[in-house]
């Protein structure tokens, strides 16, 4: 990914600023359109300023989508109650899918 | 500046929203007892997370057969590994992961190397986003509402949308993300914002997006 130490984003171009966004967005907070360091650029760039504020709006909006909206057939349920009447509890001692605490 | 975005949401999202997985009231015991084979405990933990297992299995497949079978799989292994879980974490956090984990090995089932190596999750030029800095479409200033987002999403390449749920819906860090796709923390930066430039074209022309699949759609 880009290294940022020694840009000047003062007077970078388009196209280097979006080479560095994808770092740009994950560094911080993500606010690109309110770290003082692009003020001067962004606002010589309006196109800049706009693409940075679609993603900044496409980011934040993504969090609305966090709230579960779907509910599973009533199958689902069906089976599983079907399957763990079959099974005894804590058999699986391997790893698979295991996610970390 | 001067100008401002093309993108205008409808809804506003909830800022509180994001706290990803606060505290359930019940589940606590709920699961003490599911882990000594109370059975309703179990059916208790079905009713609390299955809309967010659903619904995280849907984004990620886009598949609602899929995402069902997943859904079951999901809690089949919760039921065989619930004793593994010392609460160190929050629950509704380790059984998002343990479905994210069951959902890769799954698609890498299928022969889908969108996860495994470092820039596979590429989709072919013709999904890719285009460079497009200046051209600016004043007929696409129009809002975006939440059901268009998801269409949107929907639409996304399997690897682009993939990182994307991950990251900005789902809340997962892009070293987490790297850790569960097997790439660089690179590669999910530049994966993720690839999405976000692909959705930008998508919501650019909202009467182009297909429907959700099944018809499932979300409601506002």
């Amino acid at each position: 990914m880009s290294d940022l130490t020694n840009v000047n984003f003062d007077t970078m171009t388009a196209a280097q600023f979006e080479d560095y966004l994808p770092d740009l967005f994950a560094s911080g907070d993500g606010k690109v359109s309110e770290d003082p360091r692009f003020a001067k650029f962004l606002a010589a760039n309006p196109d800049c300023a706009a693409l940075v504020s679609d993603l900044e709006t496409i980011a934040e909006h993504a969090k609305s989508l966090f709230e579960p909206t779907e509910d599973p057939a009533d199958s689902v349920w069906s089976n599983i109650a079907s399957k763990l009447k079959d099974e005894p509890q804590g058999l699986d001692e391997t790893g698979d899918a295991l996610p970390v605490e | 500046m001067g100008q401002q975005g093309l993108l205008t949401m409808q809804t506003k999202p909830n800022p509180g929203l994001f706290k990803r997985n606060p505290p359930i009231a019940g589940e606590a015991e709920a699961i003490e007892r599911a882990k000594n084979g109370d059975a309703d405990a179990f059916s208790k933990l079905y009713s609390l997370h299955k809309r967010r297992v659903y619904t995280l299995c849907l984004r990620m497949l886009g598949n609602v057969s899929e995402a069902e079978d997943m859904t079951q799989e999901a809690f089949l292994h919760l039921f065989r590994k619930l004793g593994s879980f010392r609460g160190e974490s929050a629950f509704s956090t380790w059984l998002h992961r343990l479905t994210v984990n069951l959902v890769l090995m799954h698609l890498r089932k299928k022969g889908l190397q969108l996860v495994s190596l470092e820039e596979t999750i590429n989709p072919s030029e013709d999904d890719a986003p285009k460079r497009d800095f200046g051209s600016r479409d004043p007929q696409l200033a129009g809002s975006v509402d939440r059901v268009t987002l998801e269409r949107a999403v929907a639409s996304l390449p399997p690897g682009y949308r993939m990182v994307f749920v991950l990251h900005d819906v789902e809340g997962f860090e892009h070293n987490e993300i790297a850790t569960m796709l097997e790439c660089s923390t690179g590669n999910s930066k530049s994966q993720l914002h690839k999405a976000r430039l692909k959705l930008r074209e998508l919501l650019r022309q909202p009467d182009q997006l297909p429907p959700i699949e099944g018809n499932k759609e979300v409601k506002q």
